[in-house]
Parts: C-alpha cells; structure tokens; sequence
C-alpha cells in the first residue's frame, strides 16, 4: 500500500493528472470501498460531533446548545480524581498481562500443535482450546468463581501438591486479582488466539524446512531458526494493534469479578467512566474519559508503529 | 404432485395470514400494545397469562415487558442518553434519573377529581410528598398507601436474621442485644460445625454486592435504637443533625465484633465476595446460622427452605439492640413509595389511555382480581365474607410457574395499588390475610412461636411508633446536587471498600486500620455531606409537618 501512494504522489499539475488517471482506471474499487466508507463515516465520524459535550455542563432533558459550556472543566475534575489514576494503572496492567500472557501463550500453543503430526489429536486439542472463546463471560466468570473460592478446587489442587498451606483469599484479595484476570484470559482466548499463528506457520515455504533438515536442523532448530521467524510479521502486526488497544483491558471480566472491596485494583477506566459518569447521569464526564482515552490509544498506536519502522518491522501504516 | 400440493398448502397459508388482522380487528375495544419497562428483573408471563387475556379482553391492551437485565443505573444511564423510552417505566430504584431527564409526564395534567376519582382519593393525601420540587407528579408510587388499618404479621424490613433451630437447640431463649446474638450463634456453631446433610455451618452472612451492600452498611443505626435511615443517622433530639456514621465511635463498636467474630472463624470470608445469587442459594442450603438483612432481600431463600420444608432452617426477625437500656426501633409505619413505580414516558403516543386504565386498576374489583384472583379459581369467599384459599389455591399461588400464567406480577408489582384492610375488612394482600397467614404456616413454626407466646413473627419487635415528618432520609433525592451526589458515591465506595478489609483484620490491626478507614471517610467530604442533609431535613420537616 504504501510503495503505491508514493508512486502516485502528485507533485505538479502533470502529476495531478496522472492520478485523475489513476483514480479512472482503479474506479471499480473505488466503488466498491464506497460503502466501508460510508460505514466508517457514519458509525466512526459521525458520533464524534458528541464530543463536544465535554466541554458543556450537560443534560440530556436540554436542547444540545442550551447546555452551558464549561471549558476543560469535566476534564479537571477527572484529573482530579485518584481514583481515575487507580483506573489507568489498573487497565494498562491488566491490558499489559493480557498482552504478553496472551500472546506467548498462543504462540506456544500454535507452535507446539503444529508439531503434531497425528492429525484428529491435533483438530481435537485445537477445537477443545478454542471452544472457551465462545462462552460468555459471565459463565467464565462463574466457573472461575467456584474453582477460585477458598474451598475451591484451585486451593484444594495446589494445597494436595503442598505449594500453600492454608486456602488462598483469590477472589477478596487485590493483589491477586490483574493475575486472576491474565490466567483466565488465557484459559478463554489461547485457542482463539493461537489460530491466526497456526495460519501464519502454514504459510511458510515448507522447502525452508527441508533446506534445514539437509543442514542438518532437528526438530527444535527448525522451530526457532523456521517457524519463528515465519511468525515474525503476524506478531508485530497484532503487538502494534494491541497497543493500540492498551487502554482497553476488556470490561466484562473486571465488572463482574472486581467486588467493592477490590476496587482500588479491579476498577478499569471503563467501569469508572460508567460508574462516575453514566450512572451518575453525569455524560458529559464520561464523554471527557473517553475523549482522553481515545487519545492516548491513538498515541501509543503511533508510537508503537513508529518504533516498529525504526527496527524495520513489518508497520501497519 | 407433491410439490403442488405443498404450493397450495402456502397459498392456504398466506390467505389466513392475510385474513387474521381482520378478524382481530372485529372487537369492540380499540386494541393498543404498551410497551412497558421494569427496572427490575422478572419472568415474562406466559403468553396466555390468565390475568392479561382479561385486560385484552375488557380494555384491549397488551403490554410487551422488558425487564432488568444487569445495573439499573447503567441501563437507565443507556435509555437516558438515547431517549429509549417504553410507554411505561418503572425506574425501580433510580427513577430520579429519568424523572431529572425529563422522561415522564406530569401526570397531573391527567388526574383529577372528576375523570379519575380512583386515582385522586389514591394520592391525593400524598400530593405534597409525591410531588418533585418543580410541583409535578411523575411516578405513581407503587407502595405505602395504606385503606383502613394496616397489618402488620411479620418484619418485612431490616432485623437481625437467626435460624430457628438455633433458638430451638438453645431452649427459646430470648435475643436482645448484639452480644448475646452473636455469643449463641457461636455456641451453636461449635455444636454443630455441619448440617444435617454435611455441609460447613456459617455462622454470620454478609452480603456485599452492589446496591445490596446495606446488609454490610446499615446495622449500626438500629442498634443505636433508630429505624432504617439509609445510609445516615439522625439525631431526632438535636435538631435533626445528621451523621453519616460508618466511622463513628459507635459504629466501631459494630466492627470490632464483627471482626471478634470473624477471626473467631465465624464468618467465611468468601460472604465478601459472593453475589446476590450466591448468597440466596447459601442461604437456601440451610447453612448460615444469622445474617443482617431485610426480609424482602432474601424471601426467595425462605421460600425455597419453605418448598423443601426445611422450616427449621427458616428465619426468625431479632430487633437486636447494643445493650438493654437502648429501646429498639426496627418496625416503621408504612411510608408511601416516592417515586418508585410506573410512570408514563414522554414517548407514549396515548396518556390519556393508560392514566384510565390505570384508574379502572385501582377500582375494587381489578384491586382484587390482581391481588387475589379470579373468585371461585383463585380463591373462595366462606359464609362470613371472609376471603380464603383452598390448599390447592393456596400451593399455586406459591408455585412461580403457576403464578407465571395465572398472576399479573410484572405489573401490578410496581402499580399503584391498595393495602392495608378493604372495606369489608378482608386484607387487600393475601398474603397478610390473617387466617391464611396462620393456617399457611407449619406447625413447627406454629409451635415455635408458642414457645415464646406469641401469635405472630412481628410481635418480637416492638410496633411502630409514629413516624417524623421527613422520614425516611433513603427516600431523598439529591440528583438535582450533584456535588452532594458525588461524595455521597464516593462515601459508600470507601464503606464497602474498607469495611470488609477491617472485618478480615487481624485482631492487633483493627485499631490501626479502623483509623486510616475513618480518616479517608472523614476526607471524602463527610463534614460537608452531613451538614447538606441536615438542611433538606429541616426543611421537609418545616413543609411536612
């Protein structure tokens, strides 16, 4: 994509033409993103206008303008608040061990199930890890629960092998608590995750394998010295976008697991906007949070891309 | 010739399709669907409820529920800022929000003396309490207006909750004071560390989850000898000052037991963790020996233990107090329900339509369709006009799935509707009827009770007193404050942040711990909240009295 731009950059009146003649020639694609456009004005664009209820004193019983403005006010406030500093530690640490458990684990997982050359085992480990990806989280967090609780199976497992002595607090300690929401995140997504890398190992040139075992390459050496690097690019496409997404540590697991006497480590900005902002009546706040959110995700996002083009990765821009 | 005849087997089809709204159409009411939301959870009635045919048929409505499903707050926060309304809403408990939205008709440009008689006798003698400051009527509360004299056969409300077998195994003695209740609950335990069946006996329950957080955050007001204020005491005999009094001296008191208690092993410490559903089925099992709670809260467990005549394991109300020279104050006089039940949205086509209906609801003869049923089907009528259930009336009016299709609970639950005594002096709610409510009960609670010679649960608290003009302080709405709103949000978040914590302390850290919770509490803005609510309570008293 981008060597096309660059080829096309207009620099003078010749040039704009030759990209009219472009744009003539390429008009059938042209046509055809015209509704992703759309889609992405309307639903993407379009609601930004609500932006501006961060800087007024809002009501939904008033007409828009009849809200008074008020400056960075709602943002003042938020900044203000300890409690929403708690809630971007809180999200970045969880969003950060969901990134690296989540990742390592699927890659592992790809890894390993490629290796496998007995196919049904391989289909069947692969569908059993990948069916948690479509339960609800309120059924994860319920099963969780129950194998969580002081009398639980967790405490019970690690109590027989002699790590602890006595049950562990899991669900009522905070500590505990952005490490319980990184293994069951895992438990839920490894499968899922783990197929886009299983794709990605499929489409290495199987001669690069056979290359290595003439030199000699053993089954481990061609993991790491083959397939890894087969694996590079997707890795740094999806570590680009998950920084991108650093901000969002997923909402249903902390909302439904994060009781009042974990808030100081379970409350994300997500359930703080909801809970100081929306359920509060109180919009124009929660607009201000997501405003501030959207930011610094778009600035990571380029960050991370940046930085990926300095070490020469594969970029998503 | 198959597939023709499955041609004109559609074409067949389609013309009764195309014929049915005709046929539909022929009746004489003008048939409207209203659209109806209820910000608490229920089941949907089945599609051929008794109840609900009757209201097609006579005035031709049919509603379409949609219940709650996850926080109301959230929810309503989501319906607020999209103006999602359904024609009727019931806010439950955050209906200010929809009120401060502007989601409802003032209702009254609807009623008056002449076109709604019901409706006005209903509320009329409430104007002044059910009207918001800017003077309109929004929500027609849906309990607390009381016909004739009220009854009063058990504590609805908060108390300290003991099985009956422990009062049984310790010979009836008689519970007043938090030291002896917990002092029972412990030998109790130590006699019996299972159940019957084998699971752990708990000692104390606490329910911590979300709004139901005042099983955790209330007690201490009633142990002072105060009813339920909500989250604030206020000192009747001072000017009506206000404490918020988590982190009062006397509230410590409270704490420390708990955490003797606690740290004695009586306490699980998963009751801090669990969710409401959690909670009801721990209860359910038989197995928790106490709780504070308020009996509406946690009825689904008794009704379990009931079906599973585990009367034994069922709950007896205690209005415990800290010590003897403290008069206890559990029981209140019925108040009306402000702002809890239906309103009609700004997005309802025909008003006018449903303020009649429900003013046909509230004539006596709807009033006992849906309180008590059809007669004859429902419930009989014997020689004295008195109003009873055969015992077969009687287990399905218990049986959810019966009441699912023979009882308009999903609306009349947040209707308007009359309680206390009708006049021909049977009890609009069946289920405080007195004979039913005796021969309703098992003859283990039977004897139970006559053990402590007494006829009816309530009598172990004392009745209720008068009630001050303001209260209750829980019913008062600050959304239109909403800086008073925000430290009132951030005090219960450090309450059921820290409390549980300080419960779970070890003995030697409570003190230390006690302070730093009272400290940030006392930051959060304590001072200002308190001196804020002592104001609007003087000046309800002032435009109440």
């Amino acid at each position: 994509m981008v060597s096309v731009t660059e080829r096309n950059k207009p620099r003078n009146n010749a040039g704009a033409r030759t990209a009219l003649r472009t744009l003539l020639r390429q008009r059938q694609l042209m046509l055809m993103s015209v509704p992703m456009l759309l889609y992405v004005l309307l639903f993407n664009y379009a609601p930004l206008w609500g932006w501006i209820t961060a800087f007024m004193d809002y009501k939904p019983s008033r007409a828009l303008f009849d809200n008074p403005w008020v400056g960075f006010a709602n943002f003042e406030w938020l900044f203000h608040q300890p409690e929403f500093y708690l809630a971007i530690r809180n999200t970045m640490a969880m969003s950060a061990i969901n990134l690296v458990f989540g990742t390592a684990s699927s890659i592992v997982l790809a890894l390993f199930l490629n290796e496998i050359r007995f196919t049904p085992f391989k289909r069947t480990v692969q569908t059993v890890t990948y069916l948690p990806h479509f339960l609800s989280w309120v059924i994860v967090v319920g099963l969780a629960q129950s194998m969580f609780a002081t009398d639980g199976v967790v405490n019970h497992a690690l109590m027989a092998l002699h790590v602890i002595q006595k049950p562990a607090f899991w669900l009522g300690e905070g500590r505990y608590f952005w490490w319980l929401v990184g293994v069951i995140n895992v438990w839920k997504e490894v499968g899922w995750n783990s197929i886009i890398y299983l794709a990605a190992i499929a489409s290495i040139d199987p001669t690069l394998y056979e290359a290595a075992s003439i030199d000699g390459a053993g089954r481990f050496r061609k993991m790491i010295s083959v397939t890894l690097p087969g694996v590079r690019a997707t890795f740094f496409v999806l570590l680009i976008m998950n920084i991108g997404h650093l901000m969002e540590a997923g909402f249903e697991i902390q909302y439904l697991m994060g009781q009042n006497l974990l808030v100081d480590w379970s409350q994300t900005i997500d359930i703080y906007v909801l809970k100081y902002g929306i359920t509060q009546g109180r919009y124009a706040r929660a607009t201000a949070a997501g405003i501030f959110k959207s930011v610094v995700s778009i600035v990571l996002l380029y960050g991370a891309n940046r930085i990926a083009k300095r070490m020469d990765e594969t970029t998503l821009m | 010739m198959h597939k023709k005849r499955m041609a004109w087997m559609l074409c067949l089809v389609m013309l009764l399709a195309a014929f049915a709204p005709l046929a539909a159409s022929a009746e004489a009411v003008d048939p409207l669907v209203v659209t109806v939301f209820i910000g608490d959870p229920f089941d949907q009635p089945t599609s051929d409820n008794k109840i609900y045919k009757l209201i097609e048929e006579e005035l031709g409505i049919t509603f379409e529920f949609e219940f709650l499903a996850g926080d109301l707050d959230e929810t309503l926060g989501i319906k607020i800022a999209g103006e999602d309304y359904a024609d009727l809403i019931c806010g439950s408990n955050s209906a200010e929000k929809l009120i401060d939205a502007g989601a409802y008709i003032d209702l009254m440009e609807y009623i008056d003396p002449e076109s709604t008689p019901n409706l006005w006798a209903h509320y009329e003698p409430y104007f002044k309490r059910v009207q918001m400051p800017d003077g309109g009527f929004y929500v027609m509360a849906n309990y607390g207006r009381i016909y004739n004299d009220p009854i009063v056969n058990y504590i609805n409300g908060p108390a300290f909750w003991l099985q009956k077998k422990v009062l049984e195994w310790d010979g009836y003695p008689t519970i007043t004071t938090l030291d002896q209740y917990f002092d029972l609950i412990a030998r109790y335990a130590e006699a019996h560390p299972t159940t019957d069946e084998g699971l752990p006996t708990s000692g104390f329950e606490i329910l911590c989850d979300g709004w139901r957080n005042f099983c955790l955050l209330n007690p201490v007001q009633h142990l002072i000898g105060h009813p339920n204020d909500g989250g604030v005491f206020v000192h009747w005999d001072d000017n009506y000052r206000v404490d918020v009094f988590h982190n009062k001296d006397y509230s410590k008191t409270y704490y420390q037991k708990l955490n003797e208690v606690f740290n004695a092993g009586l306490i699980e410490q998963d009751t801090f963790v669990q969710n409401f559903d959690q909670y009801i089925a721990k209860l359910s099992s038989g197995r928790v020996l106490g709780m504070f709670d308020q009996y509406w809260n946690f009825q689904n467990a008794t009704d379990a233990l009931v079906a599973a005549q585990k009367y034994e394991d069922t709950y007896i109300g205690l209005p415990l107090v800290y010590d003897e020279s403290i008069t206890e104050h559990y029981l209140d006089q019925t108040i009306i329900n402000i702002n809890r039940g239906f309103g009609i949205s700004v997005n309802c086509k025909n008003p006018e339509r449903l303020v009649q209906m429900f003013e046909t609801f509230l004539s006596d003869r709807w009033q006992t369709i849906f309180h008590w049923g059809i007669e004859g089907e429902d419930y009989y009528v014997d020689e004295n006009g008195r109003y009873l259930r055969t015992d077969e009336q009687k287990a399905n009016a218990d049986d959810p799935i019966w009441v699912n299709a023979n009882k308009a609970k999903q609306l009349f639950y947040n209707a308007p509707k009359k309680e206390g005594t009708m006049d021909n002096g049977n009890s609009w709610d069946p289920g405080l009827q007195p004979e039913m409510y005796f021969d309703k009960m098992s003859e283990y609670d039977k004897n139970f009770l006559t053990q402590y010679g007494m006829n009816t649960p309530a009598e172990f608290a004392n009745p209720a007193p008068p009630n001050q003009p303001y209260y209750a302080a829980w019913q008062i709405d600050l959304s239109a404050y909403p800086d008073i709103l925000d430290i009132g949000t951030k005090l219960v978040d450090i309450q059921a942040r820290d409390l549980p914590q300080i419960i779970m302390s070890k003995p030697e850290e409570f003190e230390q711990k006690w302070e730093a919770f009272s400290a940030t509490h006392q930051a959060a803005g304590q001072a200002e909240y308190e001196e804020f609510m002592q104001g609007i309570i003087l000046e309800m008293n002032e435009r109440l009295r």
